[in-house]
């Protein structure tokens, strides 16, 4: 249905103050329908500048960001984003928080409750639908903020690091859940990370890109068979050949200081 | 799935008291426990004659007073019922907090979106905050004559600049995750404020609310001594005027307890209504 292409995109990010940073340089992306990317690199390549430009919630600088061709205005309906832990809304329940797109979109009260209450059942929440964020752990939080995206039955999911905030065992368990629910409702999943072993488990294909400002480094396909585990013999290629680059970014970035990254705005 | 569903158990056990009427009753008899040990110093100090019982009497004393007097005090029409006064001056202070902390919250609202209403209300109002509350009774009196509405605007000027401020802090501290999210499921500029913002709000305002309560409390007692003829404030202007110590006290007495008890109010309300949050 949805297919996405970013063709040299440029941001800029201009303070008050006049200091201007350049997040993202001529990025080239195109992401086919129910592919699921990951977008690897290190801290501050504007990773979650691209994801938010893809959203709709800022504009480019320049360049182009389309959805079967037709350029992006704003926020897309059917791309959705799912932010780390802390995205949830205080004040409303699991039942209100699942089903807050539909109701600021005004699906009627009985169709909300039954899509509601079908994902909740999905992801295991049932029991939790009337209780509040600050009552629940890290991976059910989670698993809420998923099921509000995928309730609207979007084509695009956008994951700004989602699992970053969750200790080890439950973010495994939020990896294989998030495979899950790919294989069952098939969304085009764009996966921001900074995991190397989460973004060779998780991806069909791993964009790396380079520090500040961000560019497109490589784009490495994931030829294994899922599901995956961490200790598969192919693992530790992909493993090895993305922390080679990704290690050469770093080393590179560092030795140039950021002197690239940050200029004074005239 | 069968992985996910261990997470169940890792959270969500709330531990609520199993006897939520005792621990209440806990919380009552640890407020009353030191305020016990300086009324019973203040007795046992009075019966060994070491304060005038007449210049500073004791809760015995007055409140055998206001017993003896059947909860009536003044003359003529100033007369009133000791209930009716704490009640006159709740109500006043209460009206005076919901009213100001509406209008500060829609205030704060139309400051942060409007570039416009900011340059030219935020100096004004930051101009208008450091007056104490108790200086606007006054131009109370002269604009509204003695009588509730006056009470009722020396409150509201008390906390509406400050609340309004408040608000527009508040606004700015919003999580700008929040935001993003309820933009990325489609909520409109409107629906961003009803529903992210404003709610995101409350908790920070309504603080606010309750730390300057108090700063409100005094200033309604203070309107009511110099001018209207009614409340806790009057009882003890009527204290001093007749040289009535007992009364002086008295009115202090359920000054200090009414406003205790509204401040447990509004915790209360806080407790309810912003649950979402910590308790406080």
């Amino acid at each position: 249905m949805k297919t996405l292409a970013c063709q040299h995109v440029n941001k800029v990010w201009t303070s008050p103050g006049g200091l201007s940073v350049r997040a993202l340089k001529d990025v080239d992306l195109t992401v086919q329908r129910g592919e699921f990317v990951a977008i690897l690199g290190p801290s501050g390549c504007g990773k979650s500048t691209l994801l938010e430009l893809i959203a709709g919630l800022e504009p480019v600088s320049s360049g182009r960001i389309a959805f079967d061709g037709k350029p992006i205005t704003g926020p897309e309906p059917g791309v959705v984003m799912v932010f780390q832990e802390h995205s949830l809304f205080p004040w409303l329940s699991v039942r209100d928080n699942v089903g807050f797109g539909l109701s600021v979109k005004g699906v009627p009260r009985g169709e909300r409750a039954t899509r509601v209450g079908r994902l909740l059942e999905r992801v295991r929440l049932t029991k939790f639908a009337g209780h509040r964020p600050h009552q629940l752990s890290g991976g059910m939080k989670q698993r809420v903020a998923i099921a509000r995206a995928l309730v609207e039955n979007p084509d695009f999911i956008m994951m700004d690091e989602p699992f970053a905030a969750l200790d080890f065992q439950t973010r495994v368990l939020m990896q294989r859940f998030l495979l899950e629910v790919w294989l069952e409702f098939k969304p085009t999943i764009i996966f921001v990370t900074h995991h190397i072993d989460e973004a060779v488990l998780l991806a069909d294909r791993v964009v790396v890109m380079s520090a500040g400002p961000g560019r497109v480094l490589a784009e490495i396909a994931v030829d294994l068979p899922r599901p995956r585990r961490m200790t598969d013999p192919g693992f530790n290629g992909y493993r090895a050949h993305l922390t080679d680059i990704l290690e050469r970014e770093v080393m590179r970035a560092y030795a140039q200081d950021g002197v690239e990254a940050v200029s004074h705005a005239a | 799935m069968e992985q996910t569903g261990t997470l169940d158990h890792t959270a969500a056990v709330e531990a609520r008291p199993a006897s939520v009427s005792l621990s209440w009753l806990a919380t009552v008899l640890k407020a009353a426990a030191p305020w016990a040990v300086i009324i019973a110093l203040w007795e046992w100090a009075a019966a060994a004659g070491w304060t005038g019982a007449v210049l500073f009497p004791p809760p015995s004393v007055f409140l055998r007073y206001a017993v003896e007097s059947d909860f009536r005090v003044g003359f003529g029409n100033e007369a009133m019922t000791i209930p009716w006064a704490i009640v006159a001056s709740a109500l006043r202070v209460l009206a005076g907090l919901a009213i100001g902390f509406a209008a500060a919250i829609v205030t704060g609202i139309l400051i942060s979106a409007s570039r416009t209403v900011s340059d030219f209300v935020l100096p004004v109002i930051r101009g208008l905050a450091p007056i104490a509350p108790i200086a606007w009774i006054p131009l109370g009196i002269v604009l509204f004559g003695i009588g509730n509405p006056t009470a009722v605007f020396v409150v509201f000027m008390g906390i509406y600049f400050i609340l309004t401020i408040s608000t527009v802090a508040a606004v700015k501290a919003v999580d700008e995750r929040l935001i993003k999210t309820a933009r990325s499921h489609g909520a409109s500029r409107v629906q961003i404020w009803t529903r992210v913002i404003f709610p995101s709000i409350l908790p920070q305002v309504f603080t606010m609310l309750r730390i300057n309560f108090f700063a409100a409390w005094m200033a309604v007692l203070a309107a009511e001594m110099v001018g209207l003829k009614n409340g806790l404030g009057m009882m003890i202007i009527l204290g001093r005027e007749m040289f009535n110590t007992k009364l002086i006290l008295l009115g202090m007495c359920m000054v200090g307890a009414t406003g205790y008890f509204v401040d447990t109010l509004l915790v209360q309300i806080q407790r309810r209504i912003l649950w979402w949050q910590p308790s406080p």
